[in-house]
């Protein structure tokens, strides 16, 4: 397990490392994404407007599960980059080499690069958090705080777990874009609003389903002691079972591949 | 125990059977059929530590599958492999610390990162010591030129810069057996030479060899045994010289003449012997089958017509043999 991190912290400081020679393009995606973050918190103030709360949630309530969906979703171009260059690399066959080396081959996909937006989106998002703990109403203890950075922690492992899930079909699905994956995260952004505002069959899907409730909406709502607070709590249990998914996903998928040519 | 062992090694692939078009298309979404495609139907090949074997055939007769189905990439349909005791597609890792591989239509190198970004990446997945990688390093780049290549980001790279960065990766780790594929394709004369003098050199050393190619010089500089495959099936295994002897049966006579005699007066003294004028009247070529003729009846044969002066005989070249395999000329 260590000799894996290594391996991963190595390849992603490499890419790190390639990325930052273009400084242009880095401070290019570095404000893309935040830019991306202030268009969100633009669309909310504009609701916010019209109405004093949705669903009895407050505006700096919207504003701090907004921020939390964003910030998580900073770190799949930061951590996980490699994952989107899954379904091009499997049509060309270009797995072959890493299924030679002595590493997993998840490791050697996921961290083949690195997205520099991340950070934009890790900047707005953190600060959309903080703002919004800071004009909400929120009872803090050791406890609280302890439990709030788990349920974190639990959120950005269901997301990068979705990420690699959603990839991994295109051992099946073929061709050479992401199509699927792209669904089934851009779907997710429905999360970034209170939960409580969709209808049931919405609500069931995203907790049952594909659990992007647990990304943002059900932690924020433990923080903030909303309507079942508790099902927050869950959120380590789904993110342990989205990552026993997603390897076995990913496994059988790789005992699938045929690479190309013969 | 080989090093390499494999018994009725198959591959199958399934290929969707779909009529021309996009009616064709649609109508495969509803209606799925497949064909199946036998890459490798059925091979045993084994490789004993330090050989150096060429894997030969025409375009699409399997081997590039059998070297992924050796290397562990693809799963095979049937049959069995051990590669210095470990199957390669379930004790993958064990697997991977054997060998080195190399694509030659391929890089191993990370896209966008400098060469020595890419070998220390490789450095840590093969938990090479500090110093292990310094004297590998070195003595990689005294045969391939490696010091002026490793700040260079690999997508900046010429054909021939790559492939020499791409043989110090497939060999960083010191592999047991290492397989190439296609190691000198698209690259100029003086790269080539020097990439099969490295080659030469690693099977000095005792690293155990396979490679596919179609360069036939290839074969001729580095290897000892020749392996043909055909449609997936093995058609000749053994020494280079045995192929030789039992595929090139057709064997060359360059006469010189003591005066102009002309080819159709040789030729009735030598039935089933193709008999052809040279370049002027006193020279003729004849070819013949070295299993109904032996060169001195050819030679007596036309010493009862002419005198000769001068002779030489062609060395049978694997070129030739080669080339008819691919026509199919041998399996008739």
């Amino acid at each position: 397990m260590r000799r894996t991190l290594r391996i991963y912290r190595r390849s992603l400081g490499a890419h790190l490392r390639a990325v930052l020679e273009y400084e242009a393009d880095f401070w290019i995606l570095v404000v893309a994404g935040l830019l991306f973050q202030v268009l969100n918190l633009i669309f909310l103030s504009a609701v916010f407007s019209h109405v004093p709360a949705l669903n009895g949630w407050s505006f700096p309530e919207a504003v701090l599960l907004a921020g939390t969906y964003g910030f998580i979703n900073g770190l799949g171009p930061l951590f996980f980059e490699g994952t989107w260059r899954l379904a091009g690399k499997i049509n060309h066959g270009e797995l072959d080499y890493p299924l030679t080396r002595p590493a997993p081959v998840l490791v050697q996909v996921v961290s083949a690069g690195i997205g520099m937006h991340g950070i934009g989106d890790l900047i707005g998002g953190g600060a959309m958090i903080g703002w919004g703990l800071a004009n909400s109403d929120i009872y803090w203890s050791p406890l609280r705080i302890g439990g709030a950075l788990v349920l974190l922690a639990g959120s950005a492992t269901i997301l990068l777990s979705l990420i690699v899930l959603g990839n991994a079909a295109s051992f099946w699905v073929g061709g050479n874009h992401p199509v699927f994956a792209m669904t089934l995260i851009r779907t997710g952004d429905m999360a970034k609003y209170p939960l409580s505002i969709y209808g049931v069959a919405v609500r069931a899907a995203f907790t049952v389903l594909v659990p992007y409730a647990f990304i943002s909406f059900f932690p924020a709502s433990w923080l903030l002691g909303k309507e079942s607070a508790w099902i927050g709590l869950l959120t380590p249990v789904v993110a342990v079972y989205c990552v026993y998914l997603a390897r076995l996903v990913f496994r059988r998928g790789l005992r699938r591949y045929d690479s190309a040519g013969h | 125990m080989s090093l390499v062992e494999a018994r009725g090694l198959t591959k199958i692939f399934r290929r969707p059977e779909k009529d021309p078009g996009l009616r064709g298309s649609l109508k495969h979404l509803v209606q799925r059929r497949f064909k199946e495609f036998r890459a490798v139907d059925g091979i045993d090949l084994s490789i004993e530590a330090g050989e150096s074997v060429a894997y030969v055939g025409p375009n699409g007769a399997g081997k590039s599958t059998t070297i992924k189905l050796l290397t562990g990439i693809l799963v095979p349909t049937a049959g069995t492999v051990r590669v210095a005791g470990a199957e390669p597609h379930t004790d993958r890792m064990v697997n991977a610390r054997n060998i080195g591989v190399l694509f030659g239509q391929r890089t191993q190198l990370w896209w966008d990162l400098p060469v020595r970004e890419s070998l220390g990446l490789l450095r840590d997945m093969y938990d090479l010591s500090p110093a292990f990688y310094k004297q590998r390093l070195e003595r990689l780049d005294d045969v391939l030129g490696l010091a002026d290549l490793l700040p260079v980001v690999a997508r900046k790279l010429s054909l021939g810069q790559r492939m020499r960065a791409d043989l110090a990766a497939a060999l960083l780790h010191a592999p047991k057996i290492v397989y190439l594929d296609e190691p000198t394709i698209g690259l100029d004369i003086s790269v080539k030479d020097r990439v099969r003098q490295f080659l030469r050199e690693l099977r000095e050393d005792g690293t155990t060899l396979m490679l596919t190619t179609h360069d036939l010089g290839d074969i001729e500089d580095v290897c000892e045994r020749i392996v043909i495959i055909d449609e997936g099936r093995k058609i000749f295994d053994g020494p280079l010289a045995q192929m030789k002897d039992r595929f090139a049966r057709v064997r060359r006579m360059h006469l010189q003449l003591a005066e102009p005699t002309p080819a159709e007066k040789l030729a009735e003294r030598l039935p089933d012997v193709e008999v052809v004028a040279g370049a002027s009247p006193t020279e003729v070529t004849v070819t013949f089958d070295r299993f109904t003729h032996t060169a001195g009846q050819v030679i007596a044969a036309v010493l009862d017509v002419v005198e000769v002066g001068e002779l030489h005989l062609d060395e049978p070249a694997i070129e030739d043999v080669v080339r008819k395999v691919y026509a199919g000329e041998l399996l008739r």
